[in-house]
């Protein structure tokens, strides 16, 4: 019997005396205790030795080779306790970490691009493809809405490669898969997506049923399985598939819908369990999602309910200050206009019905140009409280300037004057008060404006715009300096009286109000030329 | 010789205006109420109507409608203080407008042109 080979009976041994004892395991040449517990009960050598006291009818022998076998097997059993304790641990630290991104997001396209990466994650449950399905309450439809996963060979070599290049965490996986390949992941699985769409109604539908169950249901023989629509198993062209319901609250959220059916890896009980327990915050995460996105729409109402609601008490409060101004002016109107009508109509007629020598016909003039004075007050008083609250909607320029012309085409052509038009195809309407802008061109027609030319022109001009439409009139007719023309258009300058053409400093004061810009340009030699731009987006206006 | 309503609530506005149409030729008779002018349409024709829109407590365009729905031959001008008249949609169913003036020049000119008008529709409905 050969004992000096083996080293289980020697206190210390040197390095290279154990060919079990391998580096870094060092510790274990001077412990020999430790030695025969870790290395012995595997090695030939000490088997042998063992046999060999066996052999010699040692009655040690059998209780030793009993212990030995025990110890083996407790050892094995222990190994796979701490393998399964570091596969539990690795999962927790998933479900951890999957849950810590799932409850930091209330975006439906991240939470389903964290869910969906988790699962088919080599990090994760590693399983190679997976659709999800979303309940569509009001239209009672099971809807495929996002698909992940290779659909073949090469494909998942190549994702699979670019994933052990770049060692990413699954949010950042989730956040990769997000930016650069939802989409593409959306058009790539559509058609799939487009016929995995079943109504909830279909209660013996295979998906409805385990949707209903709220368990997970491993399909497996899909093409032969008595539940599983021939069409389903073709679509998915794999035997296997795990079913998932996401169900929130008692609440049908969904579906996951996963297989491998790259590898083909069998699907077991395990990975059913582990995807169970990742289902519930999955579908609490996309249910709360989801309700986010109707609470932001419903915000969004809300907002707009607001705003609609703080115009209609601004127009409100227009329309009850126009209507104060409508009562005053018309006060005003009734009773200052009837006595100045009576005084000065009455002193007209006596100025009719007098002679030439009457001594108090200097007087009646005298009455008749006072009070056609005070009516020119008036009327400018009046149009200046018309201006204050204009009243806008989208016209025709066309039609502005048609109908301009129309009203004051016997005064114009009493004073000699020649006006032209060409209507200009295809304006965009224009949102101005209709009203105030034909008081503005009639009064540009018409002003009092002295120093006439020997051409008694005015030619009008629209032409479009970028979000404008530019109406110029040019009058040849009325010679005046640009000084004189900016001292007319200040309203109530202290250069000028009341009545004493008033209106052209009325419509710079009513457009500016609507914020039409109006320009005024004066020449002594070349004449007058006003440019109005007329917006014709409603949004840009005050 | 054309016969002419004139309806309106001041005593002097109705004075003013008979004298000056009279002496344009026209037959004037006035009311100062709506129920006054009503009475004076019962008893004779008239050729045309200047009426005040705004009559002591009482709105001229309920006359206007009237007078259009019962007398649809007979135009009428309608005489306002204010120009936003037009604001009223059934102010746009009387046949002229102008807006209160010392100067009736321009009175004179819409009652020439509103009767030169009905003849003109009346010539043309018996050709």
């Amino acid at each position: 019997m050969d004992r000096e080979c083996c080293c289980w009976n020697r206190d210390d041994i040197e390095q290279g005396g154990c060919p079990n004892v391998g580096e870094g395991e060092e510790d274990l040449l001077a412990s020999k205790r430790q030695r025969n517990l870790e290395k012995c009960g595997e090695c030939p050598t000490f088997i042998n030795d063992l046999k060999r006291l066996q052999d010699e009818a040692n009655p040690l022998a059998p209780i030793l080779a009993g212990f030995l076998a025990e110890y083996r097997r407790q050892k094995a059993q222990v190994q796979s306790l701490v393998s399964f304790l570091d596969n539990k641990t690795l999962e927790i630290r998933f479900l951890h970490e999957l849950g810590y991104v799932l409850q930091s997001s209330v975006d439906l396209d991240e939470v389903l691009s964290v869910a969906l990466t988790a699962i088919t994650a080599g990090k994760g449950f590693g399983m190679n493809r997976a659709f999800l399905l979303l309940c569509d309450r009001e239209a009672g439809m099971l809807r495929g809405y996002l698909g992940i996963g290779p659909r073949n060979m090469e494909e998942a070599s190549q994702v699979w490669n670019e994933i052990l290049q770049n060692d990413m965490d699954l949010k950042t996986l989730a956040q990769n898969f997000r930016l650069n390949k939802l989409s593409s992941e959306r058009a790539k699985f559509h058609d799939v997506l487009e016929q995995l769409t079943v109504p909830l109604s279909q209660k013996d539908h295979i998906l409805i049923k385990a949707l209903d169950g709220k368990r997970p249901f491993m399909v497996e023989g899909a093409f032969q399985h008595p539940d599983v629509p021939p069409e389903l198993a073709r679509l998915l062209e794999v035997d296997t598939f795990l079913l998932m319901p996401l169900i929130s609250r008692n609440r049908r959220v969904g579906m996951i819908i996963a297989d491998n059916c790259i590898t083909h890896r069998t699907i077991t009980e395990e990975d059913m369990h582990s995807l169970e327990t990742f289902g519930f915050p999955v579908a609490f995460a996309i249910e709360r999602a989801s309700l986010y996105d109707k609470l932001q729409v419903e915000l969004n109402r809300v907002t707009e309910a607001g705003k609609k609601l703080r115009e209609q008490q601004e127009l409100i409060v227009r329309m009850e200050n126009m209507a104060l101004v409508g009562r005053i002016t018309s006060s005003i109107a009734h009773s200052v206009r009837n006595p100045l009508m009576i005084i000065g109509g009455f002193a007209r007629s006596m100025l009719k019905n007098s002679s030439e020598a009457d001594p108090r016909r200097s007087y009646i003039e005298s009455i008749v140009a006072e009070t056609r004075q005070l009516e020119g007050v008036l009327d400018e008083i009046l149009n200046y409280s018309d201006s204050l609250y204009p009243t806008r909607d989208f016209w025709d320029v066309n039609q502005l300037v048609e109908t301009a012309l129309r009203d004051t085409a016997d005064s114009m052509m009493s004073q000699g004057y020649a006006t032209s038009y060409v209507p200009e195809q295809d304006l965009p309407l224009v949102y101005i008060d209709f009203k105030q802008l034909s008081y503005c061109l009639r009064t540009a027609l018409q002003n009092d404006i002295s120093g006439f030319g020997e051409e008694r022109s005015i030619v009008i001009s629209a032409r479009k715009g970028t979000d404008c439409v530019v109406l110029t009139i040019e009058d040849r007719s009325r010679h005046i300096s640009q000084t004189e023309l900016d001292r007319i258009l200040v309203p109530f300058s202290e250069t000028r009286d009341l009545g004493a053409g008033l209106a052209l400093a009325l419509c710079k004061t009513m457009l500016d109000k609507q914020g039409i810009p109006f320009v005024a340009q004066g020449d002594l030699h070349e004449g007058i030329l006003y440019t109005i731009t007329l917006p014709t987006r409603k949004e840009d206006q005050p | 010789m054309s016969r002419l309503l004139v309806v309106d609530d001041e005593a002097n506005i109705r004075l003013l205006y008979s004298e000056e149409l009279q002496d344009e030729g026209y037959e004037v008779v006035t009311a100062a109420s709506s129920a006054e002018a009503v009475e004076k349409l019962e008893v004779g024709a008239f050729d045309l109507a200047v009426l005040d829109i705004k009559l002591k407590n009482e709105s001229g365009i309920e006359l206007l409608q009237k007078l259009v729905k019962e007398r649809h031959d007979m135009p009428v001008i309608l005489s306002s203080a204010f120009s936003c008249y037009k604001d009223d949609f059934s102010a746009w169913l009387a046949d002229g407008y102008v807006v209160k003036s010392s100067d009736l020049t321009e009175l004179k000119q819409e009652i020439a042109r509103v009767l030169a008008k009905k003849a003109q529709k009346i010539k043309a409905a018996m050709a």
